[in-house]
């Protein structure tokens, strides 16, 4: 036991770029890969995430300085940058309880397959980083390993039960049958969805109202390129921090380029873990043979959705905006102004395209994420300076819109450290209630209920 | 110069990297191999133009400027992706000649 706590503490001081590659390769192992297979997976893991931290240094020695002059000039008080869900998820991954959180998460849907309480399929690896950090950051502050796990695995039942739940509406809405989407980044916003939606349908006006906007991608399309929103975001930052022209441009097209080469970098991440999902995917088909169940996809398959992109193009402009006069707010927008359809994408569903209400819970939700983003930046800033990721000599903080901003992990992560002997029982006790509502009163599934009884 | 392919999802990342890693060993299998280039779709009608097709992951009806569009969701699923995969190969064969 020694030994092997040794070995590991040797990794954690290699840093991820070597653990990631050891723990990857294990995971892949486990899951039957051949050994050549899972340490390429395992190092192009390794490279991802050498590149991430090349960007995210590139990304704070250029725009930091800028945003502490812009601070201390114009008294914008913007202090916490986005780096964005790929950087977070980059950290998530170089974890050293990652492998732990992973098999938890996954477990927990096999589990509750088994028992009939989920009708989801979530082998989407990738994607559990969302239900991981909340695991890793709680760990972080508590010292619990116990806590840490447990926060994964609830995060993890309340992304299966809310990827069921809304399923009726993905499948009506976007006409995709027979799929659901396990994925935090867009499931959370229906944490404030539902009931704000309910309450806005009390209203005639807000139900009946059916105005839609033209052209808006043709007026507002910049906003969804990366390329030029880099640029533009980078200009005025330099503006604002009084650099001279030349300063400007320069801090344009770095910030620009920021917004280019992080995707490229996280695709590695995916690329790496792209055999071990596969691999979970054969095993799950042969196991769960001849049973009816939503497969379990990455909201992306949604997000090219009309309406979801007209929402999305309105929201991001007046996300930054918000970030500006919004009280208690230090998050300074910026890479993930990109996902902002990922947000958005469910309240669209939900409220079957109403573009009135999807302004109105969309900025709803963007006042949650800086707010939920301001109060854990400090944690995320500190997780992500213990796994070798420079940050200048600025005090900045980095915050995302993933993460502990997204609604849903915030109090689940609230819950594990705030006072965990009542804040957690009193989180179980609720989400029990919402079970029962949905599952009990409701019957959203009922399809998916009576074939189980069938087989049963 | 082998054919390009535009594989396009919400965030230019994740279900586009297993669409377009598929394809490429699809086609390669076929002996025809591929160029692929990732992009979101928000990005598709500023980048579309020039490529031999474009596949996406969920739902797009935006511009394409005439470049031939397959639905790329059954790869993801597995159900109905042998059909996908041989529309792809026509496509891209019969712009090979």
């Amino acid at each position: 036991m020694h030994i092997i706590m040794d070995v590991f503490n040797w990794l954690i001081a290699a840093g991820p770029t070597v653990l990631l590659p050891v723990i990857i390769t294990i995971i892949g192992l486990i899951f039957g890969l051949k050994i050549t297979r899972s340490f390429k997976s395992g190092l192009t893991l390794g490279i991802g995430f050498a590149g991430i931290k090349l960007i995210l240094d590139f990304m704070t020695t250029n725009v930091g300085p800028a945003a502490k002059a812009m601070v201390d000039r114009t008294g914008v008080h913007l202090t916490a940058l986005d780096v964005g869900w790929g950087s977070i998820a980059a950290v998530t991954w170089a974890s050293p309880i990652i492998a732990i959180l992973i098999f938890g998460i996954l477990l927990v849907n096999i589990i509750l397959l088994i028992l009939k309480k989920t009708h989801t399929l979530d082998v989407d690896i990738w994607n559990y980083h969302h239900m991981a950090i909340v695991g890793v950051m709680v760990y972080f502050v508590t010292k619990n390993i116990w806590l840490g796990i447990g926060s994964s695995i609830l995060m993890a039942l309340i992304t299966f039960k809310l990827a069921d739940w809304s399923q009726p509406i993905v499948e009506s809405f976007f006409g995709i049958p027979g799929v659901s989407l396990p994925t935090v980044s867009a499931l959370s916003s229906l944490v404030i969805a539902w009931p704000l939606n309910w309450l806005l349908d009390r209203i005639p006006f807000m139900r009946n109202n059916k105005f839609s906007i033209k052209d808006a991608q043709k007026y507002l399309g910049f906003f969804g390129d990366s390329m030029i929103m880099g640029l533009i975001i980078g200009m005025v930052i330099g503006w604002l921090a009084g650099y001279d022209l030349m300063k400007v441009m320069q801090l344009g097209v770095s910030m620009s380029a920021v917004l280019v080469l992080i995707p490229k970098m996280t695709s590695l991440f995916m690329e790496g873990l792209m055999p071990i999902s596969d691999a979970a995917q054969k095993w799950s088909e042969k196991r769960f043979k001849g049973r009816k169940l939503f497969i379990g996809l990455d909201a992306a398959v949604v997000v090219g959705n009309q309406d979801v992109i007209t929402t999305a193009l309105i929201i991001i402009p007046l996300t930054i905006a918000m970030a500006l006069i919004l009280p208690g707010n230090s998050v300074l927008p910026f890479a993930d102004l990109a996902v902002v359809p990922f947000r958005v994408a469910l309240v669209v569903a939900l409220t079957n395209g109403n573009l009135i209400k999807n302004i109105i819970i969309g900025l709803v939700v963007t006042a949650s994420l800086l707010w939920c983003g301001t109060a854990t930046a400090p944690v995320l800033t500190a997780i992500a300076k213990s796994v070798g990721i420079k940050l200048g000599a600025n005090s900045l903080y980095i915050s995302s819109f993933a993460a502990t901003s997204m609604i849903q992990s915030f109090i689940v992560y609230f819950a594990f450290t705030w006072h965990p002997l009542i804040s957690i029982p009193v989180l179980i006790i609720a989400f029990a209630g919402i079970w029962y509502f949905f599952d009990g009163i409701k019957h959203v599934n009922k399809n998916m209920e009576m074939q189980d009884a069938v087989t049963d | 110069m082998p054919a390009r392919i535009l594989v396009a999802c919400g965030n230019g990342i994740a279900t586009s990297t297993v669409v377009a890693s598929k394809i490429r060993s699809f086609m390669e299998d076929k002996g025809l191999p591929v160029d692929t280039t990732q992009t979101k779709l928000m990005e598709v009608p500023g980048k579309v133009e020039g490529f031999d097709l474009l596949v996406t992951t969920g739902e797009f009806d935006g511009k394409t400027h005439g470049v031939p569009y397959v639905k790329g969701m059954p790869i993801l699923t597995g159900i109905g992706a042998d059909n996908t995969f041989n529309e792809i190969y026509k496509i891209i064969k019969e712009k090979e000649g």
